[in-house]
């Protein structure tokens, strides 16, 4: 067990990859935003890559453990202290049974991650552990964790001392600015020429109106093809508009004039056009922006995102430990 | 002695309640950050008069760690 002694910021229990299989009723995948810092933290500490663990957003939790463990920080770094002792990142550690792990503010990055030998133990919903605050189901008691619970971890033995090769780990922008992979579509074609340029080269500002389910930018405006400003009316008045339609996860949803990246507790569908669409190899950028940074999108084919995303994949295994 | 009060988080600056001069108990909000959708209130850490305000509404793009308030 461990006792929740100061909440953070949102944080929750999340997995990898998710809940996947739901879209079609409404689930979101869910699970780590960083899913590569994330998968790290539990092969630091012996657990399966999806295990459940905890994804702490700018500001970490504080906990006292209750029993003997092994855990591991990855990701944002948080300050993370045991008793008062600053902690390495990026290598499992030895907890003591009444021990004070405490996290603060992001220094670089937004999401921590912390994982326990042996995960989170609570209950699965439609297959998976991950939290999906907005629907109220997953993780610790359905929500984002609070202060007093006393939240039972799995069974499992992690060594301690083990470390992530530093070129197995993401690296975080220090500079405020991202270089983020797009792929075009599904609905590029009603976008014109001049609007595709203008998202390309812009310096996109990510909103702090943006959460878990989507990244508000602000940047120029769009313009548009003949075929979103002359079409049957069923479509909806607005260019953006289109008859409601399926979403993929980390699309770029065109609100009027307004690009919402649907991230990992998005919608799934709506009737807004998707000109762009955030690949998952990309998604750990995502998880690891803070607002007002800088966004430049450059667009790849759908063979190198999945190439890149397999690449992340490679580093996520025992190859990457010292 | 003079407290000096960290922004908790990365973000923007919704409210400041405080300005040079004010009194204020420990436990007073000093001001609410904004971040993911969510107020970050920020509260005096002890009793004293506030002599410096490094913060003002409406700034965005803030890093964690930064002194916003002194109180003494």
């Amino acid at each position: 067990m461990l006792e929740v002694i100061k909440a953070g910021l949102e944080t929750s229990v999340q997995d990898y990859p998710g809940r996947r299989g739901y879209l079609n009723l409404g689930f979101p995948w869910s699970g780590a935003m960083d899913s590569w810092s994330f998968r790290l933290a539990n092969i630091l500490v012996g657990n399966e890559v999806g295990t459940a663990g905890f994804e702490c957003q700018f500001i970490g939790p504080t906990m006292r453990f209750q029993c003997s463990t092994v855990i591991a920080v990855t990701g944002a770094d948080m300050q993370a202290k045991l008793d008062g002792v600053a902690i390495p990142m990026w290598e499992s550690v030895a907890v003591s049974s009444g021990q004070i792990l405490e996290m603060t503010f992001a220094r670089t990055g937004a999401r921590g991650y912390l994982s326990v030998a042996g995960g989170i133990d609570c209950p699965e919903f439609l297959g998976s552990l991950a939290t999906f605050h907005k629907a109220g189901i997953g993780g610790v008691e359905r929500g984002a964790i609070k202060v007093g619970q006393q939240i039972r971890l799995g069974d499992g033995t992690g060594t301690a001392g083990r470390r992530v090769k530093a070129s197995a780990r993401p690296q975080i922008a220090t500079d405020k600015s991202w270089q983020i992979e797009v792929v075009r579509g599904p609905n590029d074609d009603w976008i014109d020429e001049p609007g595709h340029a203008r998202f390309l080269e812009a310096q996109w500002k990510l909103s702090s109106k943006s959460d878990r389910s989507g990244f508000r930018l602000e940047g120029p405006e769009w313009s548009f093809t003949h075929k979103a400003l002359h079409k049957l009316p069923e479509h909806g008045s607005d260019p953006a508009n289109i008859i409601d339609q399926g979403y993929p996860v980390g699309a770029i949803n065109l609100a009027g004039q307004t690009p919402i990246i649907l991230v990992s507790d998005g919608p799934s569908m709506g009737g807004f056009i998707n000109p762009y669409t955030v690949p998952q190899c990309a998604f750990w950028k995502l998880g690891q922006s803070k607002p007002s940074e800088r966004y430049l999108f450059k667009s790849i084919s759908v063979d190198e995102a999945q190439q890149r995303a397999r690449d992340i994949t490679s580093l996520c295994n025992e190859s990457s430990i010292i | 002695m003079a407290h000096e009060v960290e922004l908790q988080t990365a973000g923007n600056m919704w409210k400041v309640m405080v300005k040079p001069g004010d009194q204020v108990k420990a436990g007073d909000t000093l001001f609410i950050m904004e971040v993911m959708k969510m107020e970050v209130p920020h509260e005096a850490p002890a009793d004293g008069t506030i002599t410096a305000v490094n913060v003002s509404e409406g700034e965005e793009g803030l890093d964690a760690g930064a002194i916003a308030v002194v109180i003494d």
